[in-house]
Parts: C-alpha cells; sequence; structure tokens
C-alpha cells in the first residue's frame, strides 16, 4: 500500500499544451494506469477508480491520486511579465524520480558531467552555502551558492561564477534560480517536473522561465535537454536505483548538503516513494 | 557556409555534427525542434525535406537529408582522407558498413527512442535486433584486431566508423549494454580518444585524457 | 580453493588506463587497469553516490568516479573528493576490493581473502570472450566434443584441422559468457568463425 502522504502530493502527468492539442496521454502514476485527455473542454486525468483531483500550473498538468494535502506550490516568478516560458518535453529514465530529483539539486557533479558546460577542471571546489527547510512553506532552500561555470547558459558567452538558489517545494519537483547572463538583476528559473510511474522508472519534465529575447526556442529546448540527458546515463547506473534514506548507504560531504536536506525532508514527511529505508 | 538543420539529441545528426568536428569543417547549425515541438513534421520543413527526418544538410544548392551521402560530402570535400582505402575490397567494405550503420539506426536508435522520448514499437525486437548487429560488428572488429587492426576499414578511421559510432555508443540509452561486446568498446573508445572528437549527451568525456588538475 | 576464482574476461581487453563492468556470482564489479598496468577488482559502486566505477576514469594509478570524479587509490582508499580540493578524506571512505589476478591471458575474480590460484591453462591463447543466451548443457549439446562445467575443453575441428580449445564459463542473470582460448598457434579468425558458429547451434539447442 502506498501511504497516504505519497497519495496526498501532487504529480506531474502531461505538458499541458499537448493535452489541449488534443493528445490523449496513457500514462502510469505510482504504478497504476492513468489516462490524461480533454472532455467537454477541460483537462481530466482517469485512473482506475475514477477521476484524479487536477490542476494546471507552468505549462504541466499536475494531478493528486488522493485527498490533496495542499495547493501545488507556487512559483511565482512564473507570472512576471517578460520572462519566455519553455517546455522542455518529457525524457524517460529508469531511475527512481527521487534520485532525479536529487542530481537536480547537485553541482559537484558539473566538471565531470557537464564538462565545459556547466563546470570544468580545476575550477572543482563547491564552496560552503546555506540549506534550510523554510517553515512557513515546509520547502527545502539552498542558498549562496556559487560555482564556476564555463558555459552557463546558451545566452552565456565565457566563463563566469554562476550563483543559484535551489528550492524543493514537493516531492518529485524542484526549482533552480540561477544567474541571468542577460539581466544581472534577475534570476533565471528552471523547473524539473518529475512523474513518478514507479518507484524505479520515471519521466521527468524540464521547464523554464527565462529573461532571453534573443535565443530561437528550438535552442533553448536543445541547451536544457543536452544537459538533462548528459544526466540521464549517470541517474541510469546508480546502485541501488531506489534512493537510500538510510544514513550508512552513501557517504555525503559539504557540498551534499542540499542533498542531505532533501533526504531528511522526504524522511519526515514520510514521502518514501523511490526511496529505500534500510540498508540493504 | 554550410548549415546543418540539426537536433541535438538525434544520433544521425551527432554523425554530421562529429565528422566536421574531425574533419575540422565549421558548419552553420540550424536548432530544430524535433521534440517536444515535432517541427521536422511541420509543413514549412517539408519544404526542405519531404520525409520529414533529420538531419539536413544545404550547401548552396544542393541539399542532402541522408546521413551517410552528408558523410561522405564532408570527407570528399576534405582532402579524401576519411574515406577509406579505395582499392576494390576496401571501398565495398566501406560502403558495407554505411549500408550496416542504418540497421543500427533502425535497432538500437529506435529502442533509445523509446526508452528516452516515449516512441511507441516493439522494444524488445529493436534490443534483439540490436544485438543481432552488435554480435557481427563484435566479430568483424575481432577478426580486424586478430589482423593488427583498430578501425573497421584500413590503417585509419573512416566514414565507415563515423557511421557506426553514434548509435552503438548511445545503445546503453536504449537498454543495450555493451558489456558482451569487449572489441566494440574498445573501438568505440579508440574513436572517442580521436583528435577533436566532440561528445554527445549519453557519451561523457574521456577525462583520462587529459592530467589531473594541479592539488593546490 | 580454486573454484572460487572466476573468468570476468581476457586481459587483451582491459588495456592500461581503462575501466570494464565484472561479475564475480553476481557480484558486479569494477575491474580497471592502472597506468603502469596493475589490475584490480572492486565493488563497482562509489561509496558517495552509488554510481558505478566501472563507468569512471582511470589517471595514472587511480581510479576515479565519473559522476563527481572522487579519486580512489590502489588500495581502494578515497584520495581526492575534487568539490573539497584541500579536504584529505577520511579513511573510513573505501571501496571494497576483490581478489584479481591474470594467468595465461585470462582475467580472473575471487572474493578477497581466497587463497590459492586459478585452474592452469598451459599451451593456449586467449582468443574472445562471447555471450550466449543459453545455457552450458546447451553449449555441450550443440558440441560434444567439449566436457566440462566451469571449464568447458576438448578438441574440435576448426578450419579442417584438430585444435584444443577451452571455454571458461562465467554464468550472468540473462545467460552465459564464454571467454574462449584456443591452442597457441591455431588461426585465431578461423577460431572466431568456429565460436560464432558454435554459439548459433547452442543457441539453436538451447531454445529447441
Amino acid at each position: 500500500m502506498i501511504a497516504p502522504e505519497v497519495m496526498n502530493e501532487w504529480y506531474p502527468v502531461a505538458m499541458a499544451a499537448q493535452i489541449c492539442a488534443g493528445q490523449r496521454r496513457v500514462t502510469q502514476l505510482l504504478g497504476q494506469p492513468i489516462t490524461v485527455h480533454v472532455q467537454d473542454g477541460v483537462i481530466v486525468v482517469t485512473g482506475q477508480a475514477g477521476p484524479l483531483h487536477v490542476t494546471e500550473a507552468f505549462g504541466h498538468v499536475w494531478a493528486c491520486p488522493g485527498t490533496p494535502a495542499h495547493p501545488l506550490f507556487p512559483i511565482p516568478e512564473a507570472l512576471e511579465t517578460g520572462r519566455r516560458l519553455v517546455d522542455v518535453g518529457v525524457v524517460r529514465v529508469k531511475c527512481s524520480p527521487l534520485r532525479a530529483v536529487e542530481n537536480f539539486l547537485d553541482i559537484a557533479h558539473f566538471p565531470f558531467v557537464h564538462t565545459d558546460v556547466l563546470g570544468a577542471e580545476p575550477h572543482t571546489e563547491v564552496n560552503r552555502y546555506e540549506v534550510q527547510i523554510r517553515e512557513d512553506s515546509d520547502e527545502v532552500w539552498a542558498t549562496k551558492v556559487t560555482f564556476y561555470q564555463p558555459q552557463a547558459a546558451k545566452s552565456a558567452e565565457g566563463g563566469i561564477v554562476t550563483q543559484y538558489m535551489y528550492r524543493v517545494p514537493a516531492p518529485t519537483a524542484a526549482v533552480l534560480y540561477k544567474t541571468c547572463p542577460a539581466r544581472p538583476d534577475a534570476w533565471d528559473v528552471i523547473g524539473i517536473f518529475v512523474q513518478p510511474l514507479s518507484e524505479e522508472l520515471c519521466d521527468v519534465w524540464p521547464w523554464m522561465a527565462l529573461y532571453d529575447d534573443a535565443t530561437p526556442q528550438a535552442e533553448l529546448i536543445a541547451f536544457q535537454q543536452m544537459i538533462f540527458l548528459q544526466d540521464r546515463s549517470i541517474l541510469e547506473n546508480q546502485i541501488p536505483r531506489l534512493l537510500p534514506l538510510d544514513p550508512g548507504m552513501e557517504i555525503p560531504t559539504q557540498a551534499d548538503l542540499t542533498s542531505i536536506a532533501y533526504r531528511r525532508w522526504l524522511k519526515k514527511r514520510g514521502l518514501t516513494y523511490g526511496a529505500q529505508m534500510v540498508a540493504a | 557556409m554550410i548549415r546543418l538543420y540539426d537536433y541535438v539529441l538525434s544520433a544521425s545528426c551527432y554523425k554530421i555534427r562529429l565528422m566536421a568536428a574531425l574533419l575540422c569543417v565549421k558548419l552553420e547549425h540550424e536548432a530544430v525542434d524535433f521534440h517536444p515541438g515535432r517541427a521536422h513534421k511541420s509543413a514549412a520543413f517539408a519544404q526542405l525535406n519531404p520525409a520529414g527526418t533529420l538531419p539536413v544538410l544545404v550547401d548552396g544548392d544542393l541539399i542532402l537529408t541522408e546521413s551517410t551521402a552528408m558523410l561522405v560530402y564532408l570527407a570528399q570535400l576534405s582532402g579524401r582522407d576519411w574515406l577509406g582505402p579505395c582499392d576494390p575490397k576496401s571501398a565495398a567494405q566501406v560502403q558495407h558498413w554505411l549500408a550496416f550503420s542504418g540497421r543500427l539506426a533502425a535497432s538500437l536508435g529506435m529502442a533509445r527512442l523509446h526508452d528516452m522520448l516515449l516512441y511507441e514499437g516493439d522494444i524488445d525486437a529493436w534490443r534483439a535486433q540490436g544485438h543481432a548487429a552488435l554480435r557481427e560488428l563484435e566479430a568483424a572488429l575481432s577478426e580486424r584486431r586478430f589482423a593488427g587492426g583498430v578501425w573497421l576499414v584500413g590503417d585509419a578511421p573512416s566514414i565507415a566508423d563515423i557511421a557506426c559510432f553514434p548509435n552503438v555508443a548511445l545503445s546503453q540509452d536504449g537498454g543495450v549494454s555493451l558489456d558482451a561486446y569487449p572489441s566494440v568498446r574498445l573501438w568505440t573508445r579508440a574513436i572517442r580518444a580521436l583528435d577533436r572528437f566532440v561528445e554527445m549527451p549519453g557519451i561523457h568525456r574521456l577525462h583520462e585524457l587529459r592530467p589531473a588538475p594541479e592539488v593546490a | 580453493m580454486t573454484q572460487r576464482w572466476t573468468a570476468t574476461g581476457l586481459s587483451q581487453d582491459l588495456p592500461k588506463a581503462v575501466a570494464m563492468a565484472g561479475h564475480w556470482q553476481g557480484h558486479d564489479l569494477a575491474v580497471w587497469r592502472s597506468a603502469s598496468g596493475r589490475l584490480q577488482a572492486w565493488n563497482d559502486r562509489c561509496p558517495h553516490r552509488g554510481m558505478r566505477l566501472s563507468h569512471g576514469f582511470v589517471r595514472g594509478e587511480t581510479l576515479a568516479c565519473i559522476y563527481h570524479g572522487w579519486v580512489y587509490g590502489a588500495d581502494g582508499g578515497c584520495k581526492h573528493i575534487p568539490a573539497h580540493p584541500a579536504l584529505t578524506p577520511p579513511a573510513t571512505i573505501r571501496v571494497a576490493a576483490f581478489a584479481c589476478v591474470e594467468q595465461d591471458g585470462v582475467i580472473w575474480v575471487a572474493p578477497a581473502e581466497t587463497v590459492g590460484a586459478p585452474v592452469a591453462l598451459r599451451g593456449l591463447q586467449p582468443l574472445r570472450s562471447i555471450s550466449l543466451t543459453c545455457d552450458v548443457v546447451a553449449v555441450r549439446l550443440a558440441e560434444p566434443a567439449l566436457s566440462g562445467d566451469d571449464v568447458l575443453r576438448g578438441l574440435v575441428q576448426i578450419g579442417g584441422q584438430a585444435c584444443e580449445v577451452c571455454l571458461l564459463v562465467q554464468h550472468g542473470a540473462s545467460g552465459l559468457t564464454l571467454h574462449a582460448l584456443c591452442a597457441v598457434g591455431a588461426d585465431r579468425i578461423a577460431a572466431s568463425r568456429w565460436l560464432e558458429d558454435l554459439r548459433r547451434r547452442a543457441e539453436r539447442k538451447g531454445a529447441a
């Protein structure tokens, strides 16, 4: 049985534009078959036991298979004028949905996995940053994260020290805020929305809200797909496939403070779908 | 300037990006929103390529829509070193591997699109056909090694190697492991170690080719 | 004790400064050769975030994880964490090592405490490793001249000549891997084609 804490969360299940264009998506959520389609002008998500709670936000359809414990988290920046909202499209990964989120929160892998784009030797050091679980919103936040990047964004030219903030507002969603090369006073916003098909398989929907009027849409999508697909071969080769919440199973360092907080937060809230509690 | 209509995750587009990089040919890239936009199936794109496939290479009034033809074109333009030896046997072998690369795309390539971008189809059949092709490649490369060779044809890398490399190196993306194919693995390493080699997502940098940075 | 040794590959398929995946009875291993030629077999899992070390890269006498670049030295101990260049990693960060020897051109692995040596294979040269989707019984049915269980040996006809062959059996999740050796001086191309043919016949027997 899946814990009610898991059932009562929101999960991304489709790209809204594709469903609104008439596509019918037959897929899975938490191991159960679901269908996402338009019926009488509204998007519906149907499971074996009937319709699921549905909401539409940030270009995606979100569903809750139980009774929503709270409304879907906000991303206020998505409403700011002047931002381009980019749906990057789905990518399937054979890994725990939680491992996909955790990888998104990690910067220490940039020089080795996103070589010469998001990082490069010898600039491998991760400086101390701040991590907290915000009481008011019950979200994991990492702030004051900095990293040297050879090509931080499609619009970036040459290497810069990029500043980051990371945010985990839902068990299978994360949002990052990073230095915007075109506008030093603003942040680019990149989200990763993970649909847990099962505990060891997920559909990942990257999404962006950028200040960039110059770059063609296809290039923005290509850049983000390039980044995520570099991670995919890592995610499919981590052992065990489930995310270990037992502290003895994997050895973190100071660079992994966000990951440590994410794992604690999942454990405390009982959001253990895709996790392994005790070392096998 | 030669223009490539390109998609970053396409193994066939990567073939051309890799060949151009190895040959020091500069390409103008036009990103096509293959996924999720399916722009390659749009009416506008059909004017360029009615088949609706990527890549497309345009040089003046020449429009090429088959990636192996593009390899031949780039190699012909660049001093012919990459066309393989021109004796009858070798020339035929190069053609063999160019055609064989189509089988790799139809098997390993489709398995990858299924596992990664949710293409519908018979995944078990695609993987089985992929293994069958890898067995043939492994046998051929093993025989080459017994004769002291590294590359598919002749003593130097050629368009035959570049045509076959992408879908093989990316096979794990489609759930096909190269663990059972040691000669294939060593051949992919040899290609990845070439001067001016460029990666694509799913093929990591060979960090061992550079020394470890000095620890401060 | 010799039966604890399992062949996991041929020396010719693991050049200097390369890592590959290996197996010992269901345990996944990272088998790698340092720049100076030293061979080692480790648990195929970086203690940091569980990434397979067989995907890693060899620099000098160390193996580094492809995910975060953690560097492991000859004893399996972590020597360097790139995210914290000034830190000396605690001695507790360590990858478990298996015993690994190279003999007759074959890479053998066994649990760390294993004593004794693998079976000696004199007069033979390494040929190829191939995987099959059938079991050993089907291989013996396809080639009755072969006998044995973990080590199949026999005198077979290759290119019209009698040739001694030896197939070292490695069991995997989806079938067998055979590490093949043939008589020194035999035509390896002919022997490789014989092996391909043996596989086709054995898999047909196995499917029947």
